[in-house]
């Protein structure tokens, strides 16, 4: 069959995405986990000594701990499903890309499995990640 | 989820009395003063820190060598932190003088601490020196970038 005519066909067929559902569902549980960002940075400035300046490492690190933990026990999955977007955007969704590649992997053993394919998803994310901060900082050095 | 509404709800009931140190609050301390002179120069500097429009809540601690401004911006005026700063600084660099160390900041942390530092030496828990040798290690706190 035609490839248009296919396309025409199955469209007729096709389920309608709620695309403005998805996106307030995104917004929403995005703005949430922002907010327990925000909540966290706080409860570090309060009580120990990071200031606004030095609280972005150790806020990044707890989110995406909490993150794999969740995603271990398959709560962020769900959240992810309710979410899409919403869910993958923020920092958290680095955490989730990662463990849930090692789960997946996880009957090819330790080595080849999850150390193989760990990074799978998230390996694009620190690449491109480390390759625009070069950038950016060559820029700014240069001018 | 209307349970969990019913429980956020019950637990912001549970928020503790305003101690003024909250971000969005005002807290207004007073001026501090450890250099032993009774000039009243921290109270000048903070009025003068007051009128500025983009900052709505000041700290001001003056020590031996170093002055302390910390203050929060109204959330719009975030955007023009930098120019903030330079025009403070200038201002308050007029009053003092350059014999003194003036360090502005508008990191919330710092602003915390030298409300901290205020509420301790009114408390009588630290004399003038440990008051000062606390300052300086706030300023120090400032220069921390990672």
């Amino acid at each position: 069959m035609d490839p248009d005519r296919y396309k025409k066909l199955a469209s007729k067929y096709e389920a309608k995405r709620p695309v403005l559902q998805n996106c307030i569902r995104a917004f929403w549980t995005g703005g949430l986990i922002c907010v327990i960002g925000q909540a966290v940075s706080y409860f570090f400035i309060f009580f120990f000594d990071f200031t606004e300046q030095t609280v972005g490492n150790p806020t990044v690190a707890f989110m995406v701990f909490l993150s794999m933990l969740l995603t271990g026990f398959g709560i962020y999955d769900r959240l992810g499903q309710f979410a899409g977007a919403g869910s993958a955007v923020p920092v958290t969704g680095f955490g989730n890309a990662v463990i849930s590649a090692a789960i997946e992997h996880r009957t090819e053993g330790f080595v080849l499995g999850v150390g193989g394919n760990m990074f799978k998803l998230a390996g694009s994310v620190i690449l491109f990640g480390v390759f625009s901060a070069f950038i950016v900082a060559l820029i700014k050095s240069l001018f | 989820m209307k349970k969990m509404a019913l429980a956020i709800l019950l637990l912001a009931g549970c928020a503790p009395e305003h101690d003024g140190t909250a971000l969005i609050e005002t807290a207004n301390p007073d001026a501090v003063q450890l250099d032993g002179h009774q000039d009243g120069l921290a109270e000048k500097i903070k009025k003068e820190a007051d009128s500025t429009e983009s900052i709505y809540d000041t700290a001001v601690v003056k020590g031996k060598k170093e002055l302390l401004v910390a203050y929060k911006v109204r959330h719009l005026d975030r955007f023009k932190m930098k120019d903030i700063e330079k025009d403070l600084t200038k201002r308050i660099e007029k009053i003092t003088g350059k014999d003194v160390d003036v360090v502005v900041s508008s990191d919330y942390k710092i602003f915390l601490e030298a409300v901290r530092l205020k509420e301790d030496m009114e408390a009588d828990l630290m004399s003038e020196k440990e008051a000062d040798k606390r300052l300086s290690e706030i300023i120090k706190l400032k220069k921390e970038m990672t």
